[in-house]
């Protein structure tokens, strides 16, 4: 009897039986097991408050009372994941977790996620060689305690459509596996052959290493085509200066703004935990939005200027309304979409977007231009006669066959097979985010270093380390060996970029302005300001890794079945 | 006279050379086998393995196989079919052939040799489904 009685001390006076409720289902992510819940309402107050979804409440008084959504509903948020983080009780679960490891089995690595530009500070549980789970790691500076669904449930994609060993295509047009040896030897025959006339793209998905490493690779050939597959305007000071592409404000100063006019974004799909800093700004500090650009749900009101790139013009010359509201503001705060910026105007877009944040002058440590991104890296793409192409990467069908020339040899190389690896001649399987320790930026220009959770399946290696191996048989050795090597490297090229978890300043923004003012773009009022991710189910599958993740799928297909509901 | 001198020794020993047919086939017989004696062919099995006794020999080292040339240096004791297995390994006196009780069925399979490290080799596959599905690369048309 040490250790209490062998019964339970439930005495069933009524013999009623135990109170039970039913489990809901509320999606395909979050599993619900009613009979736990204690009627906290933290899930219906974080629902509310800060998802701004209002779809969980409580019906019934007193016994009967029940958290839910009352009618059969899926809860449809973007940030949907974290009320299983909130639970006390566990009566909200993770659906795609559920039964697959136990707590005391797993190894957590502490890492950054790469699904969206915010870089969430994220803890990767693994067990035997297998991410089990992505959980939110608290830092205020970024994410708060939250994570958006795609950082936390796409890991599942990691596992599928992986690029596990060298391939080549064969004479018969099939691409064949092959080992390591045969494909770097057969690369590096066609880089040699091909001298200074290769290029390369890298995706959203590439780490700090590997583009510094294939930025050196290319220009010891006498080539200074490497890319980015989402392009930015080059014109006055391009990305010389990092004001003019950086969230300049910090993720955290967006909460103390008064006025936040967003050109041409969605944050509310394109940086989820951004968004969910703007709502609580303007439920605590009045903040009061206004959007350039299509209308959109964001899930908290806003004044819809239109669509047109001009309207940035009328307020900087003070011929619109919105140009009083936006002097008399005192921390005035101005978004643009990195879509926005890919537009054949965007330059325009930018010098405009510059000299308006010039004209206002807030305080000195407050700054008005900020860039928001949608992927984890990024910084451009001439077309040339190119023998040589080297995708990085590269999904997004930013490159067709067709626009190449025909001998040109494309090498992808990546971890998933999606567009880039069905048009690549050669393939080397590279590692995802949970399998390298490297070096990501995120959209404020905050460095962080994601650490290795589990090895990179079957013959995958680093990615830098496969450019470095290339560039010895290539014969143009790049003079590092190690990690420690090549972030001396990042060092002299970018010395922010080794610095982890400190944002650095950005600076020079009136020189950038004036550069800027030197365009010779004009705005395109013929073509509105658009963006692409507008609505939830465009949200879940935006990048290799989430287009190869089931659940990601689930949700897709969920959120279009709760759409046909009269609900 | 002779067996006083060891000339009798002498004699067995050209007279083994000569049973494996001169200097020639001995030395490769010595070469393959690592030894060479004398003995009484009792039996061939189907797949030309012949069994030799030599009585003169102390019991464990009178009885021997000598496995079909095409093995070549390739042999090794599984090769023996079962039939001859117990002759050889002096669980019975009877050598197949005449050992009337032996049951002789026609489902009775073949023998086989151990195929381990070749390609015939049983491997047992895995029925779980993968930790990490790889990418297949979609056919060109």
């Amino acid at each position: 009897m040490a250790f209490g009685s062998d019964r339970s001390r439930f005495t069933d006076i009524d013999f009623s039986g135990k109170r039970a409720v039913e489990d809901k289902d509320i999606g395909p992510l979050v599993k619900t097991i009613m009979t736990r819940c204690i009627h906290c309402t933290r899930c219906i107050r974080f629902a509310s408050e800060v998802a701004g979804v209002d779809d969980l409440g409580t019906t019934g008084r007193g016994n009967d009372m029940q958290v839910g959504t009352y009618v059969e509903k899926m809860f449809m948020s973007e940030l949907s994941g974290n009320i299983i983080d909130l639970c006390p009780v566990g009566a909200l679960t993770s659906k795609p977790y559920s039964f697959t490891a136990r707590p005391w089995e797993i190894r957590k690595i502490d890492s950054i996620d790469v699904l969206d530009a915010i870089g969430s500070n994220i803890i990767v549980s693994t067990r035997t060689g297998e991410v089990m789970r992505i959980v939110p790691r608290v830092n205020e500076e970024i994410n708060e305690e939250w994570l958006a669904d795609k950082s936390r449930f796409a890991y599942d994609g990691l596992k599928r459509q992986r690029l596990v060993t060298p391939m080549i295509r064969d004479c018969n047009g099939e691409l064949k596996p092959v080992d390591w040896e045969a494909a770097l030897l057969t690369v590096a025959k066609v880089v040699k052959g091909a001298g200074s006339s290769i290029g390369a793209i890298a995706g959203g998905l590439a780490d700090a290493e590997v583009l510094v490493a294939v930025k050196d690779l290319l220009n010891k050939l006498g080539s200074e085509a490497l890319c980015t597959e989402h392009t930015f305007p080059l014109d006055g000071s391009g990305t010389d200066l990092r004001s003019s592409y950086l969230l300049n404000n910090k993720i955290v100063g967006a909460e103390e703004a008064d006025l936040i006019l967003l050109v041409g974004t969605n944050p509310r799909f394109e940086a989820p935990l951004l968004n969910s800093r703007l709502r609580k700004a303007w439920v605590h500090n009045e903040l009061n939005v206004a959007v350039i650009g299509p209308k959109v749900d964001l899930r908290y009101p806003y004044e819809h200027l239109g669509d047109n790139p001009e309207i940035l013009q009328n307020i900087l010359c003070e011929e619109h309304v919105f140009s009083n509201k936006w002097k008399s503001a005192k921390k005035p705060l101005l978004i643009i979409g990195s879509d926005t910026l890919e537009r054949p105007d965007g330059a325009a877009i930018l010098a405009a977007a510059q000299s308006l944040a010039a004209k206002t002058c807030p305080e000195k440590s407050w700054k008005v231009l900020n860039i928001l991104h949608k992927i984890a890296s990024q910084t451009k793409f001439g077309e040339g006669n190119l023998k040589v192409l080297l995708l990085l990467g590269a999904d997004d069908c930013s490159i067709n066959k067709s626009d190449l020339p025909k001998d040109c040899f494309v090498i992808y190389q990546g971890h998933h097979g999606d567009y880039g690896a069905s048009i690549a001649d050669a393939i080397l399987p590279g590692a995802a985010y949970t399998e390298k320790q490297a070096t990501y930026v995120n959209t404020e220009g905050r460095a962080q270093e994601t650490l290795v959770a589990v090895s990179p399946p079957g013959r995958a290696r680093e990615d830098w380390k496969i450019i470095r191996a290339l560039s010895e048989i290539v014969g143009t050795k790049l003079p590092y060996d190690n990690l420690n090597e090549i972030r001396d490297r990042l060092d002299q090229v970018a010395p922010h970029l080794t610095k982890y978890g400190y944002a650095e300043e950005a600076n020079y923004f009136k020189q950038a302005e004036q550069l800027a003012k030197k365009t010779q773009a004009k705005l395109d009022s013929s073509a509105p300001i658009d963006v692409k991710i507008k609505e939830l189910q465009d949200y879940f599958m935006t990048d290799s890794i989430s287009r190869a993740s089931p659940t990601m799928a689930k949700c897709v297909q969920a959120v279009l079945k709760q759409k046909q509901s009269k609900y | 006279m002779a067996q006083y001198f060891g000339l009798d020794k002498i004699a067995a020993f050209f007279k083994t050379i000569q049973q494996y047919g001169g200097i020639r086939a001995s030395l490769y017989k010595i070469y393959r086998m690592d030894s060479l004696r004398p003995g009484t062919l009792v039996g061939t099995d189907k797949y030309g393995n012949k069994y030799y006794e030599n009585p003169s020999y102390f019991y464990g080292r009178n009885r021997w196989v000598e496995y079909a040339p095409y093995y070549g240096l390739e042999y090794d004791a599984s090769q023996v079919p079962a039939e001859w297995y117990g002759w050889l390994h002096y669980k019975t006196d009877l050598t197949p052939d005449k050992d009337p009780f032996r049951p002789k069925y026609k489902w009775m399979a073949d023998h086989t040799e151990n195929l381990s490290g070749t390609s015939g080799q049983y491997m047992p596959y895995t029925t779980t489904r993968p930790k990490i599905e790889p990418w297949i690369p979609p056919k060109s048309s």
